[in-house]
């Protein structure tokens, strides 16, 4: 067994337990990394926070259900995911097939966007800050949400489709559209 | 270079970020961009793009890491506290129907006496014994749903 994996048996068997010093160090652990994802999703500072809290409420109740074979931040980031989905159903009631399959595609369940730059200015700082958040105020969030997975997180594309609940062919065409919209917004700052 | 080598490099500038390249392809775009101004833009405008993401760093309050962990030691005592009063529950339960199952034949003479002492039909004296037998376990059942509600709408609040 690696260490990873001997890592990630020691989290299943905490969060079974529901141990208060585990989770205390699980959320300074990701604290920034799934702050940074729900930001990207919703684009809005007050309501990730509010998700952020709710999230890891969520993983001390569906701790029992962790497998040491999931690698902690894809089930932490798809949790994240389907709460704010939740979040915004409540707050925007819509029909569940329009959210499931919007105007007649087969895409997944999807957050709509209510994204503005001043959201994301208020939340980056920074002189590239104000330039990057213009950027990401003009990408749509399932875009925004690919971009930061791959390109802040690292994750590998099966991983990525994983948590965004869609197939890698989805996955890869949103990215490459989302590279070439961040480029074209970030060249016209730039120039 | 051909237009369709041109449109290729570009194609893999952007695959070199997204999906990685092959040793091949890596060789192949290296050459390429050697000898082309247009796509030494290209790739430069694509990094440009990603360092700028990769270094736009959130603000991040710190009070909601402390908040949240207060938040969360207190929902966890609050379910291991739930989880001991259910498995209370559950014993007791489990006792109940114990206790029940060994009772029920001196329940049922008791319910015959009782009929038989006063005359009354036996469809009557039957039903009795049934409500009797059976009224530990919908209590239970009762206060176990009654516990699911509340906790129900509090999660909602």
């Amino acid at each position: 067994m690696n260490s990873a994996e001997q890592e990630a048996g020691e989290v299943a068997r905490g969060l079974r337990r529901r141990d208060p010093t585990l989770i205390d160090y699980l959320i300074e652990q990701y604290q920034y990394r799934l702050f940074r994802y729900l930001l990207m999703l919703t684009g809005n500072r007050e309501e990730a926070e509010d998700l952020f809290q709710e999230t890891w409420i969520r993983v001390l109740e569906k701790g029992h259900q962790y497998k040491r074979r999931w690698k902690f931040e894809t089930w932490l980031f798809s949790i994240a995911r389907h709460l704010a989905i939740d979040f915004r159903r409540r707050r925007q009631p819509q029909s569940l097939d329009a959210m499931l399959q919007p105007a007649g595609t087969n895409r997944p369940l999807e957050l709509e966007d209510n994204a503005s730059p001043s959201a994301f200015e208020q939340a980056f700082q920074g002189e590239e800050g104000a330039s990057v958040s213009t950027a990401l105020a003009h990408l749509p969030p399932s875009y925004r949400e690919v971009l930061t997975l791959r390109f802040h997180e690292d994750m590998q594309l099966e991983e990525i489709a994983q948590v965004v609940d869609s197939p890698l062919s989805t996955v890869k065409s949103r990215l490459y559209r989302g590279l070439a919209m961040l480029r074209e917004w970030l060249k016209d700052i730039y120039v | 270079m051909s237009e369709d080598m041109h449109e290729r490099a570009l194609r893999l500038i952007d695959k070199m970020q997204v999906e990685g390249l092959t040793a091949e392809e890596r060789d192949e775009l290296e050459a390429h961009l050697e000898t082309c101004v247009h796509c030494q833009k290209r790739a430069r405008e694509t990094e440009l793009a990603l360092r700028t993401l990769r270094s736009a760093l959130p603000r991040f309050d710190v009070r909601l890491v402390l908040k949240t962990q207060m938040r969360a030691r207190l929902r966890a005592r609050e379910i291991v506290e739930n989880a001991g009063r259910m498995r209370a529950l559950w014993v007791s339960c489990a006792l109940s129907w114990v206790l029940g199952v060994v009772s029920a034949p001196l329940l049922w003479q008791g319910f015959e006496w009782i009929g038989h002492r006063w005359a009354v039909s036996r469809a009557v004296w039957v039903t009795g014994f049934a409500l009797a037998w059976v009224a530990p376990a919908v209590v239970a059942a009762a206060v176990i749903a009654w516990q699911q509600a509340s906790r129900a709408m509090t999660s909602d609040e």
